[in-house]
């Protein structure tokens, strides 16, 4: 995945909410999945120019006392939401 | 007791946007129920905006994450162009659910609905057992259509709710509802409410508004009924709303609770931290039964600045701060700290203003008519 730039379902809303947590919404199953200020900086830079490298270096450049391991959680966080069908990559012509 | 001006005002928390948006769609309506809250009104205000407006609408609020609207009136069916606007609330990626009379839903539209994973509910009112009750206050011929217009839309796949409003005429008809409801008509549960002083029911007060012995009936019948199919009755007003919360009050009063957690102040409603509305002419309202109250124009005003800084809608936020004490209405109540002060619309539509507990939903007051509490509630947990 670290090749890849993962892209956001465009359908898919994002609600900023209290103290910079938000919500995403899946308007089509009406499902919501939490995200808290960290998981809102990278769904934001979930736009198909960022690959897993660049998201890593934005989240050690924007926030404190980041864990060393900050590279497998950010990877964690974007497979899961790419499993609940929040986030994808673009398809590549053959 | 928290008044305005103490300091409290500052933990209030409003999300940016609203979360979701009621839409009074269409002014017109196929019904004149004896009852209904939209005519005779100010949110009957005789115009109905064309579909490009509602479209331009809607992409504000896709900008707005806005994640659900709710189209009421007037009977949304009524509009021709209905399907275009649904579409255009799906192009703008929310949800959406319609609260109807039923009576005007075609093959062709429950096919529609079910084509979507967007609909929430349609919401179907349905007030009898049978035409002698449902058409009552409805009209001749208005039962058979609605329950037609039901199990279409059962038949098709879509979600469908169903409110009951408890009235003079069908409060004796409660369990036979619940039957056909739940039994022949196989739905998973049942809204209800009462019919309240608002709209045509301020004309009709005689024949529709339950007296203190019809809503002691009523609330025994539900919560009876409620035991007996499980859960699946539920109401956020009426009779059976009424039954839980003044029962927790009197347990609270007998067991000499100091207060109980946002009661003794004007709490009732949270509606406005979450939703915001709008009229058939596109004027932004805090709730559709507060329609007098006019915080801007969609498409012309924008949607986060008058949820965020209105004044108007900032004064019906901050009304949890006034406290109950203040009111005379209120004075040497045993049930005070116990108390929300019930809706803000009908505290309105009965004296002239918001900012006050509603008679309507007074524990003191439904005693003092004659009004008795079920016993066994007063005995749980």
């Amino acid at each position: 995945m670290s090749e890849d730039k993962p892209i956001a379902n465009p359908q898919v809303i994002l609600r900023e909410e209290f103290d910079d947590w938000a919500v995403l919404f899946d308007p089509d199953t009406a499902h919501g999945f939490a995200l808290n200020p960290v998981g809102v900086l990278i769904w934001k830079l979930l736009d198909g120019k960022h690959g897993l490298g660049d998201i890593v270096r934005v989240v050690r450049e924007s926030c404190q006392d980041v864990p060393e391991d900050v590279e497998g959680h950010c990877r964690e966080f974007i497979d899961s939401l790419v499993q609940q069908g929040l986030a994808g990559f673009e398809m590549k012509n053959a | 007791m928290l008044e305005p001006g103490d300091g409290d005002r500052g933990r209030l928390r409003v999300m940016r946007t609203p979360k979701s948006v009621d839409i009074d769609i269409t002014d017109r309506c196929n019904l004149r129920c004896k009852y209904c809250y939209f005519f005779n009104s100010p949110a009957d205000v005789k115009t109905d905006l064309p579909p490009e407006e509602w479209l331009r609408f809607f992409e504000e609020l896709k900008r707005c994450a806005v994640t659900e609207v709710c189209l009421a009136g007037g009977e949304p069916f009524i509009r021709e162009d209905l399907r275009d606007i649904l579409e255009g609330i799906i192009r703008n990626r929310m949800r959406f659910s319609i609260l109807s009379n039923g009576t005007l839903v075609t093959e062709d539209m429950a096919r529609f609905l079910a084509s979507t994973p967007r609909c929430n509910y349609v919401q179907v009112s349905l007030d009898g057992s049978g035409p002698e009750t449902h058409d009552a206050c409805r009209g001749s011929g208005a039962f058979e259509k609605a329950v037609a217009g039901l199990r279409l839309l059962q038949q098709h796949g879509v979600n469908v709710a169903v409110r009951v409003t408890i009235h003079r005429q069908n409060v004796r008809d409660l369990e036979a509802i619940a039957r056909l409801l739940l039994e022949d008509l196989g739905l998973g549960g049942f809204g209800t409410n009462s019919a309240g002083h608002m709209g045509l029911c301020q004309k009709n007060t005689e024949q529709v508004e339950l007296t203190a012995g019809e809503r002691e009936l009523a609330m025994r019948t539900l919560l009876a009924l409620n035991k007996k199919y499980g859960g699946r009755i539920s109401a956020q007003a009426g009779p059976l709303a009424e039954g839980r919360m003044w029962s927790e009050m009197e347990r609270a009063r007998r067991a000499g609770l100091p207060s109980l957690p946002d009661r003794g102040r004007l709490t009732a409603c949270g509606c406005v931290f979450d939703k915001i509305a709008v009229r058939t002419d596109g004027v932004l309202v805090p709730c559709n039964m507060l329609s007098h109250i006019e915080l801007g124009r969609i498409n012309r005003d924008r949607l986060d600045d008058v949820w965020q800084n209105h004044p108007e809608l900032r004064k019906i936020r901050e009304r949890r701060f006034l406290s109950l004490e203040r009111f005379e209405f209120c004075s040497g109540c045993a049930y005070l700290n116990y108390c929300t002060g019930n809706c803000p619309a009908l505290a309105y539509s009965l004296l002239g203003v918001v900012d006050h507990p509603s008679p309507d939903g007074c524990l003191r007051k439904y005693l003092a008519e004659g009004g008795r509490l079920p016993e066994e509630e007063l005995h749980e947990p």
